[in-house]
């Protein structure tokens, strides 16, 4: 099949270029490796609903007065952990807290309890805030010393401890398998524009669509490898947690995310005859688009202006839905409307892409 | 459409905004021709080409190759010809024989056959052993005969050839232009496009056509340029007596003793007057006019008036 033959021959080339092939494992380690530490660990004032499992009736018939609903936090209390879980992944809550059975009576015996506090993936150091904020609330049940007793244990949804790089790794590898995937079609077209095979391959009988297509198959399959590096770097050194349905889920959001870029990739490569005006276009769109897409600060803490922006970039829907994914392990309910809008983006680029490609061939 | 014709082009343009690549050249080329494109850099050669091969959307004319119209047919078109560039048309870190492959399967032929015709082209070139060398590795020489391998493999009966022999040493030169005018005797259709005039008078071809800033300024069987272009035809006469100037018509360039070197305007009548003269001669020799002057002449040809003097030496 000749889409199958462009896209072998294009990645038989790659791998035979030593350095290219180090350069392109090193680059998404290097990337996560400095990206990921980069995060803020503090922050200002939050504001954003609370939400309540609690397993301690005690607690429920006494937590209102503790805490009166106000316009910018509300309390809202949920039946299951998991109501709780889907609340988060919704953005229903920017925090969410169970509490033991036992909560209340341990408070009032002076031993010492622990809740479990579950920030928002979207937006943790809000949730983190908040979190501590009603572990002392909770505490002023008691004596004085009573608030000591009362411990705040972040955890991920599926129980494992809470990290930073929680937030950012998510987007971090939607970011760095669209990186990579834009530079080699970057190269991947203008480079035979400039070498003269790309004359080549279009004077044979194989349609300029499958051409496109050959090679945009090419490097979605370089994105996978790179995305599968940068699993199993955020897995090793960010400790970041995937269950097998996360894993699936997650390999397939890359995937997608990748592909609803790749058009943009093949319509400027196309566009643009010299390999350097394209690789310095493809920088200019995608260095705006990582601090834009909500990779490294949450979009909901940005100015209302730049929400707007954040929107229009794909890698923003890839990030919020990966994130929904690995560090709250839900599926499709939540992550549904990301999964549309990104497949949109990758049918209306591809297409447009393969019409520019077409026409722009045609000097 | 005209099946007898491998190539019929009318009225061709092509406009880089202000720059006319092709200026309205109209020519058709019979199957199992050798047709040329001479010209200088910058002549509208590779234009012409890249519009023909379905790389290039003319401005405006009507093309057609292997019987279909370019600009509606383009894939039969594509399906029944075979390209060498100005650049070489193979990729650097494949073997010469994934090259080959490659390119082959894109005409969806079998990897037997494409294996097959490999062989017989590389062997002809004598480079088979080199077959699984990295292109990197090769000299321009190899590299082009690879490349003109990789464009046969697919068995095409149009090809087109843009200056072949571009930067190659003498010897491969000879070696890739012999092998040419030996795939016209297999009775493939060649356009072949060079500024080297010499390349052209060695192969022998059947057509030239002669461009100058986008138009052809000439055309026709090299014969049929040189006759056109002969204004005055140089003659050596050796005579048994020296010939006073008045009894010969013609400017006389040299003479010493019985022998003379006369440019005459008109050889036939210059030989009638000859023989009615009461002298006995000893030889004669009638000298070419050189291809290249002529060459020289319209391609560089500086004045604008030159460019009407275009010509159609059909046969
Ligand atoms: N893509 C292009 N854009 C603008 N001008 C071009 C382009 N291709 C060719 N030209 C111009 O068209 C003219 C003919 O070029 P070309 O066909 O390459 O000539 P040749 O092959 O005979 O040397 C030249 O003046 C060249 O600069
Ligand atoms: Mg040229």
């Amino acid at each position: 099949m000749s889409i199958w033959d462009i896209a072998w021959k294009d990645l038989k080339t790659f791998l035979r270029g030593k350095t290219r092939v180090i350069f392109s494992i090193l680059m998404p380690i290097i990337m996560m490796l400095m990206l990921g530490f980069i995060f803020p660990k503090t922050g200002g004032s939050y504001s954003g609903n609370i939400g309540i499992y609690s397993q301690d009736l005690i607690f429920n018939a006494k937590v209102e007065k503790l805490l009166p609903a106000t316009a910018t936090n509300k309390m809202i209390f949920y039946n299951s952990k998991q109501d709780l879980i889907d609340a988060l992944a919704s953005g229903k809550i920017m925090v969410g807290a169970v509490i033991p059975k036992d909560f209340s009576l341990s408070i009032a015996l002076n031993r010492p309890v622990t809740m479990d506090v579950i920030p928002s993936p979207a937006n943790p150091q809000a949730g983190i805030m908040m979190g501590q904020m009603l572990v002392g609330m909770f505490g002023q049940e008691g004596a004085s010393n009573v608030k000591q007793n009362v411990q705040s244990n972040l955890i991920n949804a599926d129980g494992t401890p809470f990290n930073y790089y929680d937030f950012t790794v998510p987007g971090l590898m939607a970011m760095i398998a669209i990186m990579s995937v834009m530079t080699g079609l970057a190269s991947a077209i203008t480079r035979e524009r400039e070498l003269g095979t790309l004359d080549g391959v279009m004077v044979t009988p194989i349609s300029r669509g499958s051409i496109v297509i050959g090679k945009v198959l090419a490097q979605t399959i370089r994105g996978f490898v790179t995305a599968m590096i940068i699993l199993a770097i955020s897995w090793l050194f960010f400790g970041v947690h995937f269950t097998g349905i996360s894993l699936l889920w997650t390999i397939f959001l890359l995937l997608l995310g990748t592909f609803s870029f790749i058009g943009v990739g093949v319509m400027i490569t196309a566009a643009m005859k010299e390999q350097e005006t394209a690789m310095i276009t493809m920088t200019t769109i995608t260095f705006p688009m990582m601090f834009f897409s909500g990779v490294f600060f949450p979009i909901q803490q940005m100015p209302q202006m730049m929400q707007y922006i954040a929107y229009i970039f794909p890698l923003t829907y890839a990030a919020d839905a990966l994130r929904n994914v690995i560090t709250l392990n839900v599926g499709w309910n939540f992550i549904w409307l990301d999964v549309v809008i990104l497949a949109g983006f990758a049918v209306v680029t591809s297409l447009v892409a393969t019409f520019t490609f077409q026409k722009l061939t045609q000097d | 459409m005209d099946k007898k014709k491998a190539i019929v082009v009318k009225n061709l343009k092509k406009y880089f905004k202000s720059v006319k690549a092709v200026d309205d050249i109209s020519f058709d080329v019979n199957y199992g021709e050798l047709f040329a494109l001479l010209g200088q850099n910058g002549a509208g050669k590779s234009t012409t080409i890249r519009i023909l091969t379905n790389l290039a959307v003319p401005t405006s004319g009507y093309i057609e190759v292997a019987g279909y119209n370019v600009l509606k047919d383009p894939t039969n078109v594509r399906k029944n010809i075979g390209l060498v560039a100005e650049k070489i048309i193979l990729y650097d870190n494949l073997t010469a024989m994934e090259n080959i492959e490659f390119f082959g399967r894109l005409y969806g032929m079998k990897d037997t056959v494409i294996e097959e015709n490999a062989q017989k082209f590389l062997k002809l070139f004598d480079i088979w052993d080199f077959k699984d060398m990295l292109i990197s590795k090769m000299s321009t020489g190899m590299k082009q005969k690879i490349n003109l391998a990789r464009a046969l493999v697919p068995d095409p009966q149009i090809i087109f050839l843009d200056e072949p022999t571009l930067g190659l040493d003498p010897v491969s030169t000879k070696h890739i232009r012999d092998f040419i005018v030996g795939l016209r005797g297999e009775g493939r259709t060649i356009v072949y496009t060079t500024h080297v005039l010499h390349d052209i008078e060695l192969m022998n071809v059947d057509k030239v056509a002669i461009m100058r800033k986008g138009k052809i300024v000439s055309i026709g069987s090299l014969s049929d340029i040189k006759k056109h272009f002969k204004k005055a035809e140089i003659v050596e006469i050796e005579t048994d007596r020296m010939l006073s100037p008045n009894e010969v018509k013609g400017k006389i360039l040299d003479q010493d003793d019985g022998y003379m070197k006369i440019e005459v305007e008109d050889l036939n009548q210059f030989m009638k007057d000859i023989s009615k003269l009461n002298v006995q001669i000893r030889s004669f020799k009638s000298l070419e006019p050189s291809l290249e002057d002529i060459y020289v002449e319209i391609s560089e040809g500086n004045d604008v008036e030159e460019q009407s003097k275009m010509v159609n030496v059909k046969e």
